[in-house]
């Protein structure tokens, strides 16, 4: 239970920062897109260095949980259809301002078209899901 | 108070707050951050019969487990900072998108479907999304995440510019 709440807590955490901070809006993403104005990626880079520095210093606390158990990192294969799926979202990113996530704080603030976005992308998940029936990636 | 609800956060502090969002859910909740694999929850949820394999992996055994909660977290998320910052309840309005085009509302939800089709598909091809791959796999340095991350913005600025030439008419 208390875990639950965890991820509720995690869940409104990240989707108020990324309204709060822009990136959900499509201008923002627009924009890193034509190199107008970088704030977007400026935001990305600073991001991803907070959470590496954040990551070290777990591993130098041993490398353990809260509740004392073994961190196990997830870790991502490089496939043959990581580039390919990579370039699928890319063109959507561009076309829709969002991705799977900042679309959700876009559908928490009331943008009616982010609400296609998100079904747009469960109508994806399902395709791929009907990809992966027929053919082993 | 204006600077945290009402005023847009500088890039530093939304860069700060995802970033830590990685190391906090793997103390607190020993769970790697990513969403994309969440719209399968709701997948299941819509289509609890689903007899296809995917749909039925381990992960969506419980569909309303941590990505669905997390999914709905995020939601709300949105929702408050909205509220906060005095934005109108809805809006049918995508930013400049929607200015340099005058399409009807059909022709919209039609374009922002299709390509949300095309994120759905593309994040489940690549293995993760922004969330998944360009934060949490590129802070732990994988480099599945950095070829990802490398195409979801290259892609990008190439669609950017076919629609600003193509759809949007060379504005």
């Amino acid at each position: 239970m208390t875990k639950k709440l965890g991820y509720l807590l995690a869940g409104i955490f990240f989707g108020f920062v990324l309204s709060r901070s822009g990136a959900s809006e499509y201008n923002y993403i627009h924009y890193m897109f034509t190199g107008e104005d970088l704030k977007l990626a400026l935001l990305m880079g600073t991001a991803i260095v907070t959470g590496a520095i954040g990551m070290k210093v777990l591993k130098h606390f041993g490398n353990k949980d809260s509740g004392g158990k073994e961190i196990k990192i997830s870790t991502k294969p490089l496939t043959k259809h990581t580039a390919i799926g990579g370039a699928l979202f890319g063109i959507g990113w561009a076309a829709t301002g969002a991705c799977p996530g900042t679309v959700l704080a876009q559908v928490g603030e009331g943008k009616l078209l982010g609400l296609f976005t998100m079904l747009g992308m469960m109508c994806g998940t399902y395709i791929y899901a009907l990809i992966v029936e027929k053919a082993d990636l | 108070m204006n600077f945290l609800f009402v005023e847009l956060w500088p890039w530093w502090l939304g860069g700060i707050g995802v970033g830590l969002l990685v190391p906090l859910m793997y103390y607190f909740l020993n769970t790697a951050l990513g969403v994309s694999t969440g719209y399968g929850n709701l997948l299941k949820i819509i289509l609890p019969k689903t007899k296809l394999k995917w749909l039925n992996s381990e992960k969506f055994r419980d569909k309303f487990n941590w990505r669905f909660i997390f999914i709905c977290g995020m939601i709300a998320g949105g929702f408050l900072s909205a509220r906060t910052s005095g934005m109108s309840l809805t809006t049918s309005q995508m930013g400049i998108f929607t200015e340099k085009t005058s399409w009807s509302l059909a022709t919209y939800i039609i374009w922002f479907f299709a390509s949300g089709i095309l994120l759905g598909l593309g994040a489940r091809l690549a293995g993760g999304c922004t969330s998944g791959h360009s934060i949490h796999g590129l802070a732990t340095f994988q480099k599945s995440s950095l070829v990802a991350t490398v195409f979801f913005l290259l892609f990008g600025v190439i669609a950017t510019f076919l629609i600003k030439l193509l759809v949007w008419g060379g504005a």
